[in-house]
């Protein structure tokens, strides 16, 4: 008998398993009860309030829409700062697209992976144009009288009626 | 009853989840599950335990196809029916899978906000991975990167679904398997299986069963990366833990033995030694047995350097000879064979001391 190092094969035998493929059917009320007794905690952004199903898809949630160093970075742009969908692929991309083509040529995920961050961003893009704040500069007070008091002076006062001393003083002046 | 493509009443639901429960309860009882746990069927054979279902036809499936489809939505009970009906039939499979954009709206609940309707989908696609190869390839193409991100997720539930949609798919189609292998299943497997045992969060066994069908049906196609992350992370499953009877299987398919890897010898040495019970009883404690002894067998042909205690080892291989199986002995004489080959070990004195029945 020599010495053998036995290389593994497709479908070893003898088969010593025999796999019997199940469903189910469960009451998931049920289910639902032990669920919410365990105290699970869920993956949610406490910003947007967005829900994630794991841990590394709310990290890059967070990391690529609320951290402003990620945004700062990535307008530098000196390294790849997109990290793989799947949380064990080291890879990283320079643009949300190169990732998109990386997991569905390497990961076989479909083109409309719904947990895709980007997508959320377009979506917003593409809705309805909403008129933002304006700012509106101080307007030099005026008046149609020559008096000498002119008016009230509102600069670097935010909202005078807030302040009732400030009223009282103004009427007083007034008397 | 006659097929017709209105779906039943409530009624008629209300009592099937009734007999369901009352089921359930009795099996719970019986085998002193948890109540996480989930009644599990093979194709047809709910129709066999549960008499009193009521018959869901191939017209009631595309009926119910075709109006989830129109409403681009699912309910619960939409979703608890098609469960139900893929359990009764590959028939009821195959109708459902041949509705174009039906599957996509189960696809759209699984990864919706909600979280019953979440596990429902789940549930509905590991009914529907009952199906032959098409089906379960169509599964992999629309699901199978949310069955893989589940995997991590903290709803017990889901991810104990979508073990058991997975290992479905492993079992029936190779095509399937090597693209989910892509999505580096092996690895997530891996991380359940290891991963210590509480009693939520319990996957080792259905972890291990899904590596298990990897190793034995597409080990080939397992990556190199794959295969040294188990091969570095070899030592966090003890010969205690929850279904360790796969683990040797798994390194001898996957040839993680011909990695050099600091301590990983060693730590399938202790694994093979440990002190357990040696027995034939369940066909896992085979597998355990004799791909253990052939994983050391090529160890042994490698000639590597490893600390063999000399006790530990004789008394293994005294117990596993004195189990007397045909299969077994011949795999433990070639591991004798290959021991003596070994220039590192006295191996006379230990060999004196090794019990062989005829």
């Amino acid at each position: 008998m020599p010495v053998v190092y036995r290389k593994p094969t497709e479908r070893p035998s003898p088969e010593l398993l025999p796999f019997k493929k199940q469903g189910v059917l469960a009451d998931l009320e049920v289910a639902q009860e032990v669920e919410n007794t365990t105290l699970n905690p869920r993956y949610r952004c406490h910003q947007c309030h967005r829900l994630l199903p794991t841990a590394h898809l709310l990290d890059l949630h967070i990391e690529e829409q609320h951290d402003v160093y990620f945004e700062a970075a990535k307008e530098r742009g000196d390294k790849p700062m997109y990290s793989c969908y799947i949380e064990e692929c080291p890879d990283k991309f320079r643009t949300v697209v190169e990732r998109k083509d990386h997991c569905i040529s390497a990961h076989k995920f479909p083109n409309n992976y719904r947990f895709d961050q980007e997508k959320r961003k377009q979506k917003e893009a593409d809705g309805m144009e909403v008129d933002v704040d304006v700012q509106v500069t101080n307007v030099k007070a005026f008046t149609f009288s020559n008096s000498k008091q002119r008016t009230f002076n509102t600069r670097g006062v935010k909202d005078p009626l807030s302040n009732v001393q400030t009223i009282k003083d103004a009427l007083d002046e007034i008397e | 009853m006659e097929p017709t493509s209105q779906p039943p009443t409530k009624m008629d639901d209300t009592f099937l989840r009734h007999k369901i429960r009352e089921y359930a309860k009795q099996q719970r009882h019986n085998l002193r599950t948890n109540a996480n746990d989930a009644l599990r069927f093979g194709l047809g054979q709910i129709k066999q335990e549960i008499c009193e279902l009521e018959n869901l036809s191939v017209k009631d499936v595309q009926g119910m196809a075709g109006r989830i489809k129109r409403r681009k939505h699912a309910t619960t009970e939409d979703m608890y029916r098609f469960s139900h009906a893929f359990l009764q039939g590959n028939e009821n499979i195959n109708a459902f899978a041949a509705t174009p954009g039906a599957i996509q709206v189960i696809v759209k609940e699984l990864t919706g906000p909600n979280e019953m309707r979440r596990m429902e989908a789940a549930d509905c696609l590991c009914n529907l991975s009952l199906g032959e190869a098409h089906v379960c390839e169509k599964i992999t193409t629309l699901a199978g990167s949310y069955l893989v991100t589940f995997l991590h997720s903290q709803e017990s539930r889901l991810v104990r679904s979508c073990l058991w949609t997975l290992a479905n798919i492993l079992f029936s189609c190779n095509k399937s398997a090597k693209n989910l292998l892509q999505m580096q299943l092996v690895t997530k497997l891996w991380k359940l299986y290891t991963a210590p045992t509480d009693d939520v969060h319990a996957y080792q066994v259905d972890a291990g069963v899904c590596l298990y069908l990897i190793a034995a049906q597409v080990a080939s196609a397992v990556s190199s990366e794959d295969r040294l992350y188990i091969a570095e992370h070899l030592q966090e499953k003890q010969a205690t833990d929850p279904a360790a009877d796969y683990y040797m299987f798994i390194v001898y398919q996957f040839e993680v033995v011909n990695m050099e890897l600091e301590g990983h010898w060693q730590h399938l040495y202790n694994f093979f030694v440990a002190e357990r019970k040696f027995d034939l009883v369940k066909p896992t404690d085979r597998l355990s047995l004799l791909y253990g002894v052939r994983v050391w067998a090529n160890i042994l042909a490698m000639n590597v350097k490893i600390k063999i205690e000399h006790q530990p080892f004789i008394s293994t291989l005294n117990k596993l000879f004195g189990l007397r199986d045909e299969g077994l002995n011949k795999e433990l004489l070639q591991l004798l064979r290959n021991f003596i080959e070994l220039s590192s070990v006295n191996c006379v004195q230990i060999l004196e001391r090794i019990q062989v029945f005829a």
